[in-house]
């Protein structure tokens, strides 16, 4: 140990430290836990951020004995939640503070540089964030926030808009008002799971599977359990045979039970082996090198052509079963199952065939399509491909477990707080009133902690050992064993006339779930049900068929199926008109659908259900894709001043769900507290997105008071009522529906209260600013706080409370246009998105600035996702670039040149103040608008993401 | 992984901790050894912060840059060439430039280094200081060439200075990645002077290959020299065959191959047209 001085935040601290002990960690145990960790030390996304001796550096890639002497800042110096320093106000007031794991090192990087530059350039901005990764805002409004600093600081008020405003009559909807949350999340304050640890926590670590596909023959865990600290060790032989599916999906899912916590069979390069649970890391990391595995090794598959392959190995062989609609033949099914594959459990019938690598399939049409294939005039049959995407959240899966009164309680990083606490009990073969899951902020989830991926096995090993666990998923775990985006081979076949008028659409889903069948039927069928409906067209079939095979797992992502079915739909249509010689734009005002249209196909596009058939309700579709034109000047070819670089222009029209109609339930209860103030509780799972914010601005809204009037409890199973959780885009329509629901509930409560105290009929009453009743006929007033003192005394009626919940079957589909304009370089086959403009209908915004915020964050995600990103195994399914700067996301450096997101302002008739969903739908546009923008550039058609210079130089022919 | 952590009190303390403690690396930035899958295999650290080796002096003739200056100070000092800025820049991240170092990063002589292929296209100078094997401390002035050649032979050397000669020459840099902070699938140095004769001379190519070094291309280097290659066209397919290249998961051996030449092409032809200095 040796002892170091500095000065943190002009406190003088001395300290003593191991040798090889990086600053962070010191920081974090002298209590500045704001310098986050985000990369285990890859110097990468920034959240170890810290000035010293000022200037900006990563506190992870320093030696605390680096320091002496040192003057340190962190984002603890610049302000608390209820003193926030002007640059961390600007943040939230721009929307950029949302899942903001690093939003702190963010606000300190920002802060620093206003401090050396008055008036910083967007130039200088784009430096000093050149270090730090930004998955959920895109960056963009990072220049709003600096500008808004600016004038705050300069004139003392804010002189630039921060979003455009939606509905006049309102106070709090469709304004930006900050995020109720932000201020904690930009300080750095206690949020996330890891915030919530207590002294004399146990660490569990997972050995994991070195094989993509073998055999455990023998485990010997003997010498790892008598080693010091060592408390229990965890694996298949002597974990529950409790078959379960770690999606959170609905019950019952449809998906399979298709694994254990531990199975007998590893069926990918990081699979469970065993979980060792200690009283330090450091015991559980050397018991875990004391464990002896034998495996017997059989051959991978990896490819969805190799997992077809007449006697391809199979990934699962074991027994099937079925819950329901079991097929006759069933038992004739398992005679040659073997038993050391474990069990398929099919909640219902899937169409999956296990003998054949299938986990499920799904079939359907409307009209003929091969008599609309002899209609057109040309047709076209392209095969687009897709690679494995990983989420790559900042914060990265943990959960922090403990026993308290006999029961178990999860803190979680999680989507699906109420699906945690269901699985959990299932895999504890606990009753769920044994269970409490809080979910705390999240620190991103896109879609990844929609799946149960450590809760099962920390739920379960808190459970048994009775002691407090914390497990965190490693990066590279994250890459790993985690939830990505299944690759898919997507055909498309589409015929159409000369005048560009589409006869008939087929579709060939071919998609690869890996080792187990996560989202294995709905993530698939959404490439096809949130694009089909977007095309007017009597004759379109699909047929969509899911493989296991031994890749990393898959599971949900922002955009589900959605983005490789726009890819491949919209850049067929393209080439199709390509092939006819008409204008792509043309093609897609002759064929897009309008309000009234009945979506017939959606009848066979439920997902495991028969889907109901609708028409288009709120559609900004067409003034999406009018304004899009124009904004990028459709038509007009732009030349490059370097003949090296060649301009080309593409969109893609994109639609999505508002949450699963008929599947999705939400629920939310609201209370009037004894001072007149109001407390609502949301079953919804704010995962950064502005949620809560959607809850409190209802109650808000309602009741005409301020938005620090209201306090908002979320995501804590015992104090909420259930919700399905935040995914499909479910979050603002059904859980901000069942808020409004409450609000409304308890408004009308109230006012029977109020007409019961004030002798008046409830009719001639209303609510006004600043929170009171007021008699229309009377004129007398009651405030809040006097009728709810007044319900709560020795002869009161009791506490005011409303509550609602939240179902529909009206499908509210967001729509919208994503354009762009590239430039190729035809001897580097580099591209550069040089102009990206997002619109959207995202019904009413009711937080704009963040709904903005979003649109940017998934949209550069995607434009990451077709130029950068993609997991890369070798031969024996070892992913090869498990960090985040070798698998390439995108850094502020790739955000467009000119990035714009536009609100279309269309009014849903459903939703709450008639809005609908936002993220999602930004990440289905930019792969077909990149696509066809390269086509319009260099003549090549790109039919396989990422478009890596590489693959855009082979297609030119030049290697 | 670093387990201990030593301050040199000047260079001559520095070399003999290095000679004395078994496993030692010298630490400047420290980005390399700390970092996530490093390969640095080292267990003593020898700081070398106490030095005074973060300075950039002019020197009349040349320009003396300490070797634990940063990217970003030579990213803003004004004695620095912008072909260095460029191939500092080449590091995306500000927060990692403020802490990487010249030494650090031209030390390492790795596939991925940003400097390397620039530094050693400059025909730059090394000040270096050694140990004899009696222990007695001597310094030394190298060109960087035989630091690349040799680089395993210089294991105990520190790296005090590089110095640049003001004399008139072309460098360029260019590198090649998916994205800015991607692994970069190739980094490319051009440097070469021409007299008012036209006579071309002194050329340097090298080229640092993911998964293959840094490869200085003497062949290419003599053809340009003798007139052999005299267009970008020529140089392009000569690097093509010369260059070394293996399939990984940065690309497959063709598209670097390809790259490099086509990046070193570019790099000439400017160097044709009279470009940067």
């Amino acid at each position: 140990m040796n002892k170091i001085s500095f000065t943190v935040n002009g406190k003088k601290h001395t300290i003593n430290c191991e040798q090889a002990e990086s600053l962070r960690s010191v920081l974090v145990r002298l209590g500045y836990q704001s310098v986050r960790d985000s990369d285990d030390k890859e110097g990468f996304a920034g959240s170890d951020t810290i000035i010293y001796n000022d200037v900006p550096v990563y506190a992870n890639l320093m030696l605390a004995q680096q320091a002496e002497g040192a003057e340190i800042r962190t984002a603890e110096s610049l302000g608390t939640s209820r003193n926030l320093h002007v640059v961390q106000q600007a943040m939230i007031d721009a929307g950029v503070v949302q899942s903001a794991y690093n939003a702190p090192a963010a606000a300190l990087l920002l802060a620093w540089l206003l401090e050396h530059e008055s008036n910083p350039t967007q130039a200088q901005i784009d430096e000093v964030l050149s270090g730090i990764f930004i998955r959920d805002t895109g960056y963009e409004h990072y220049y709003l926030a600096v500008k808004l600093a600016v004038e705050k600081m300069q004139s003392g008020s804010y002189k630039s808009e921060i979003s455009p405003t939606f509905r006049e009559n309102l106070t709090y909807v469709g304004k930006p008002k900050g995020k109720v949350d932000g201020p904690q999340l930009v300080a750095g304050e206690s949020s996330f799971v890891e915030d919530r640890v207590l002294p004399g926590y146990h660490t569990m670590v997972l050995l994991r599977s070195p094989y993509a596909h073998a055999y455990i023959t023998k485990i010997d865990t003997s010498k790892a359990l008598a080693m010091e600290g060592v408390v229990s060790i965890i694996t298949h032989e002597n974990c529950p045979d409790v078959f379960y599916m770690q999606a959170g999906q609905g019950n019952p899912e449809p998906s399979p039970h298709d694994r254990r916590l531990f199975n007998r069979k590893v069926r990918h390069v990081g699979d469970r082996v065993a979980a060792i649970i200690a009283e330090t890391e450091e015991q559980a990391l050397a018991a875990r090198a004391a464990i002896k595995v034998e495996y017997e090794i059989l051959k991978p598959i990896f490819t969805v052509e190799e997992a077809m392959a007449e006697g391809a190995p199979l990934v699962h062989n074991g027994v099937v079963e079925y819950r329901a609609g079991a097929p006759a033949d069933l038992d004739q099914y398992n005679k040659g199952a073997d038993p050391r594959d474990g069990k398929v459990i099919y909640q219902f019938p899937l169409h999956g065939d296990i003998r054949h690598n299938v986990a499920s399939a799904a079939h359907g049409k409307i009209g003929d399509v091969e008599k609309g294939f002899k209609e057109a005039d040309a047709v076209v049959e392209r095969t687009y491909q897709t690679s494995q995407i990983q989420c790559t959240p900042l914060e990265p899966h943990i959960c922090y477990a403990k026993i308290d009164g006999g029961r178990l309680v999860l803190h979680a990083s999680t989507q699906v707080p109420y699906h945690v606490r269901r699985i959990v009990a299932w895999v504890c073969q606990i009753p769920e009133n044994k269970i409490r899951v809080i979910k705390e902020r999240v620190g991103g989830g896109y879609g990844s902690k929609q799946d149960i991926l450590v809760e099962d096995l920390v739920g379960y090993a808190t459970w048994i050992t009775g002691k407090p666990i914390l497990y965190r998923n490693t990066r590279e775990e994250e890459f790993v064993a985690n939830s990505t985006r299944h690759p898919m081979r997507v055909t498309v076949k589409m015929g159409a006339k000369k005048d560009g008028t589409i006869t008939a659409v087929y579709m060939d889903v071919r998609a690869n779930t890996g080792p187990y069948g996560n989202h294995c039927l709905t993530v698939p069928m959404n490439a096809c049900s949130k694009t089909l409906p977007l095309l007017k067209c009597d004759n379109m079939k699909f047929d969509v068929i899911t493989y296991y095979t031994n890749i990393p797992p898959t599971g949900a992502y922002q955009g589900y199926g959605a983005p490789k079915g726009t890819y491949g739909l919209m850049t067929c249509m393209a080439e199709l008109a390509d092939e006819l010689g008409i204008d792509y734009y043309e093609m897609a005002m002759k064929n897009k659908v309008e309000p009234g249209y009945m979506l017939e196909i959606l009848k066979g596009l439920g997902e495991g259900r028969e889907g109901k058939v609708v028409p288009v309700g709120s559609c900004g579709l067409d003034e999406a894709l009018t304004k899009g034109a124009k904004m990028i000047k459709w038509g007009k070819k732009e030349q490059s001043d370097d003949p090296d670089w060649k301009i080309g222009k593409g969109f893609a029209m994109i639609q999505q769900g508002s949450g699963l109609p008929g599947l999705d339930h939400s629920n939310a209860w609201a209370k009037l507290l004894t001072d007149g103030t109001f407390q609502i509780f949301s079953g919804g799972a704010d995962l950064g997105t502005g949620l809560d914010t959607i809850s409190a601005k209802m109650i808000s809204e309602a009741f005409c008071v301020p938005m620090d009037l209201v306090t908002v409890t979320s995501g804590d199973t015992d104090s909420c009522t259930f919700d399905t959780g935040a995914y499909a885009s479910s979050g603002t329509y059904f859980s901000g529906g069942a808020s409004f629901l409450a609000a409304e509930d308890l408004k009308k409560n109230l006012l029977d209260e109020a007409a019961y105290q004030m002798q008046e009929k409830a009719e001639d009453l209303i609510l006004r600013a600043p929170g009171e009743v007021y008699s229309t006929k009377t004129g007398k007033t009651l405030s809040y706080a006097k009728l709810s003192h007044d319900a709560l005394t020795g002869t009161g009626r009791g506490q005011v409370m409303g509550r609602a919940s939240f179902t529909t079957g009206h499908n509210s589909i967001p729509y919208g246009a994503h354009f762009v304009q590239v430039a190729v370089n035809v001897r580097t086959g580099q591209v550069k998105v040089q102009k990206y403009y997002a619109l959207q209908d995202a019904g009413t915004p009711i937080n704009p600035e963040l709904a903005l915020c979003q649109m940017y964050g998934a949209a550069l995600k995607s434009i990451g996702h077709t130029l950068y990103e993609e997991m890369i195994l070798d031969e024996n399914g070892v992913c090869l670039n498990p960090t985040l700067g070798e698998y390439g996301v995108p850094m502020i450096s790739e955000k467009p040149e000119d990035f714009q997101a536009v609100l279309i302002d269309i009014n849903d008739e459903v939703g709450p103040y008639g809005a609908k969903s936002i993220s999602e739908i930004a990440t289905n546009g930019a792969a077909p608008a990149i696509a066809i923008a390269i086509h319009d550039a260099v003549g090549v058609w790109m039919r396989n993401w990422p478009f890596s210079p590489e693959k855009i130089l082979k297609e030119l022919g030049k290697i | 992984m670093i387990q201990e952590y030593l301050v040199a009190t000047d260079t001559e303390d520095a070399l003999k901790l290095k000679r004395n403690k078994n496993k030692s690396v010298f630490y400047a930035g420290g980005t390399e050894i700390n970092r996530l899958h490093s390969n640095v295999d080292a267990k003593v650290a020898i700081s070398l912060a106490k030095l005074g080796l973060d300075t950039i002096t002019d020197e009349g003739s040349y320009i003396r840059i300490g070797s634990m200056v940063t990217l970003q100070k030579l990213v803003e000092s004004a004695l620095v060439p912008q072909w260095l800025k460029d191939a500092a820049l080449f590091c995306g991240s500000f927060t990692r430039r403020n802490m990487a170092t010249i030494g650090g990063n031209l030390a390492l002589m790795s596939d991925q280094s940003y400097l390397a292929p620039a530094l050693l296209a400059s025909r730059c100078r090394l000040l270096t200081a050694n140990l004899t094997e009696g222990g007695a401390y001597s310094e030394d002035n190298i060109p960087i060439r035989e630091y690349h050649a040799y680089h395993q032979q210089f294991s105990g050397t520190l790296i005090l200075a590089i110095s640049l000669s003001k004399d008139s020459r072309y460098v360029g840099t260019k590198r090649f990645s998916n994205s800015a902070q991607n692994s970069a699938a190739v980094t490319v140095g051009f440097g070469a002077t021409q007299n008012s004769e036209q006579v071309v001379d002194h050329v340097r190519v090298f080229a640092a290959v993911h998964g293959s070094s840094v490869q200085r291309l003497n062949a290419i280097e003599n053809a340009i020299e003798n007139g052999e290659l005299t267009t970008p066209a020529d140089v392009q397919l000569a690097v093509h065959q010369a260059v070394a290249a293996l399939d990984d998961f940065v690309g497959s051996s063709a598209y670097k191959r390809y790259i490099a030449s086509e990046g070193l092409a570019q790099l000439f032809a400017e160097f044709l047209k009279g470009g940067v200095k």
